[in-house]
């Protein structure tokens, strides 16, 4: 049987993504061998990035016109393509200037604007409908592992959706925002992480976004009440979902 | 009356009383460690939690409640493993069979001994699921009665406590008696196991054990009626308090279930290996609050976090209908733990009033 044809893209973003993939070979070597690797700049040079591929992994923000461009393209040329890592599916780090104009935020890092040719920041599925989300940042190995034996196997991925809480209680943790009244994000952030954080006994930060409908102003209430100031909600929720409905009508809510 | 409870009645013992001072019980509790796994509340931090014993010097008997019921972690675990099958020319299966290590679980209070119960009736009754039904057998449970009352507990509205009032379908029961506990037996492999004996219990230790229920009793903060709620469960449906509650306070993070000593509802997972030969069968605890809980093929019946909300409180205060009793015990973990302190009795109550 042929390989399946893999593409892997990068936008704005550190391409820790990219290098999760390939960290993840050390221990399942079939995620690489089982593919055709076609292009993967970071494991590869050269290949080729017009396609056709079986499957598409899309990393990072896109933040640039011909970004925007050259996604649509890949995802016409792509059987199965998927957002990999929270900068391409909640906007992520990135998308943190979004909460400004697109023009002050380029003041404040650039002097000369002059080769500047940035847009508001969004994510990957605001421009192309996408199969599935492999959540995390990095990528939580669990979705990584279902995307790849999905597209292996033919079957539909099932890719988690419930709030880390789950997979904290799971692991018999107890809770670090009700026992020690700790600013754990953890109820409205997906899983897929294993609750790493709340296992150290530290407070989730949502490095894995929102999950769907997670309810963002009603834990933004319930920090408000625990003493967090205005500023650090906003930092809280602005952080890793910046982009996404569920923690905008927070940010909306918090800002000055 | 379940499966469990039937095989356990019907050897005939004696329902016998002791007053044992605690330091005999613990001596005689720790010289089970040659044959059963020990396990039994500890203080961890700020917490109490039920784990496993290397002493009963480690026990913290004194607890108010814990996070998690012993029952959902030590008879029907979080996670387990079912099988495995490895896919060559054909399809080989390898079933992990239930494992059945003799346990001892001591400092069950009685909502969480109510809690097994109620779990018998799911994982022994029509159908018996082998990996509870194993464990159960194999665990000996000695329950005790409270000596204090959280500020969330609402067992004495739904007759689950604070004092056991069950007869069977447990080993032992234990009431403090500040240097003594006052010791009864309740099946037949919990008199032939505790050779201990006592002080004869009379009518004066009776008086006194009825007095301190009693004491207990008055100092519940926390009380629901629960007269008549299926009805009223089910003609307010669309009552605004599941909406307003929904939107302004529940997360959907399914902590209320997680914690909930009578919730039962797992999932049952397939794991393929990437090289695509052998996939692992698993199931862990699922959660009616998560988004993709009630979705089907073509739809999702509680697509609404209100509806979701809903199915949660209904399950535990309204449908007495699936096993004859409340899926309540009034341990009062959900509201404990919800991070934004949803009060099933609160909702209860908004309901009532109208």
């Amino acid at each position: 049987m042929e390989k399946p044809r893999l593409g892997f893209f990068k936008y704005s973003c550190c391409a820790g993504c990219e290098f999760q993939f390939m960290y993840f070979q050390k221990h399942i070597i079939e995620s690489i061998t089982s593919f055709d690797i076609v292009y993967a700049r970071m494991l590869k040079r050269g290949g080729n990035p017009h396609g056709p591929f079986d499957i598409a992994l899309v990393e990072g923000t896109i933040t640039e016109s011909w970004q925007v461009d050259e996604l649509k393209k890949i995802r016409e040329q792509s059987k199965q393509l998927f957002a990999i890592g929270s900068c391409a599916i909640d906007g992520g780090i990135p998308a943190i200037k979004s909460t400004m104009p697109e023009l002050e935020a380029e003041k404040k890092v650039y002097k000369d604007l002059s080769t500047i040719h940035s847009i508001r920041p969004h994510s990957v599925d605001a421009y192309i409908k996408v199969d599935g989300y492999i959540r995390g940042c990095p990528p939580g190995e669990r979705d990584l592992h279902e995307a790849l034996a999905s597209v292996l196997t033919g079957k539909k991925p099932a890719f988690l959706q419930y709030s880390v809480c789950v997979e904290c209680k799971l692991k018999g943790n107890i809770c670090v925002l009700v026992a020690y009244n700790m600013p754990c994000m953890g109820p409205v952030t997906n899983a897929g992480c294993g609750a790493l954080c709340p296992s150290m006994n530290r407070a989730c930060y949502s490095c894995f976004g929102p999950m769907k409908q997670a309810n963002g102003p009603a834990l933004a209430r319930k920090f408000r009440l625990m003493g967090l100031s205005r500023e650090d909600i906003i930092r809280k929720f602005t952080e890793f979902g910046a982009d996404t409905i569920e923690f905008r009508r927070v940010i909306e809510t918090y800002e000055d | 009356m379940c499966g469990l409870c039937g095989e356990l009645a019907k050897a005939p013992f004696r329902r016998s009383k002791k007053l044992v001072p605690k330091e005999t019980f613990f001596l005689w509790l720790d010289s089970l460690r040659k044959k059963y796994k020990l396990i039994g509340p500890v203080k961890v931090g700020s917490q109490t939690v039920f784990k496993k014993l290397n002493s009963s010097k480690e026990l913290f008997m004194e607890y108010e409640s814990t996070m998690f019921s012993p029952g959902k972690l030590f008879i029907y675990k979080p996670k387990e493993d079912l099988l495995r099958f490895s896919i060559n020319d054909e399809i080989a299966i390898d079933e992990i069979p239930p494992i059945s290590e003799k346990q001892v679980i001591i400092g069950v209070h009685p909502c969480d001994t109510n809690a097994i119960l109620y779990l018998d009736k799911i994982f022994l009754g029509a159908y018996k699921d082998p990996y509870y039904d194993v464990r159960r057998k194999n665990t000996i449970i000695i329950s005790l009665n409270c000596t204090k009352v959280s500020l969330n507990c609402f067992c004495s509205s739904v007759g689950a406590g604070p004092f056991l009032k069950a007869e069977a379908g447990y080993d032992m029961l234990l009431t403090d008696f500040e240097d003594k506990y006052l010791i009864e037996i309740k099946s037949r492999r919990a008199e032939e196991l505790f050779n201990i004996k006592g002080k004869r219990v009379g009518a004066s230790e009776l008086r006194l054990k009825s007095e301190k229920e009693k004491s207990l009793l008055s100092s519940f903060k926390k009380t629901i009626n629960v007269e008549g709620l299926d009805e009223l469960f089910m003609k307010n449906i669309e009552h605004p308090v599941w909406q307003y509650t929904a939107e302004e306070r529940c997360l959907s993070c399914s902590n209320c279930v997680m914690v909930c000593p009578t919730c039962f509802c797992y999932d049952i997972v397939d794991e393929t290996s990437m090289d695509l030969k052998t996939v692992r069968r698993f199931r862990h605890l699922d959660a009616c609050q998560d988004i993709r809980f009630a979705e089907v093929y073509g739809g999702n019946f509680r697509q609404r976090r209100a509806a979701r909300l809903r199915q949660f409180v209904s399950h535990k205060l309204n449908q007495t209908s699936q096993y004859g009793v409340l899926g309540t015990v009034g341990c009062g973990r959900c509201i404990t733990w919800c991070p934004t302190g949803i009060d099933l009795t609160e909702i209860a109550k908004e309901i009532q009033k109208s």
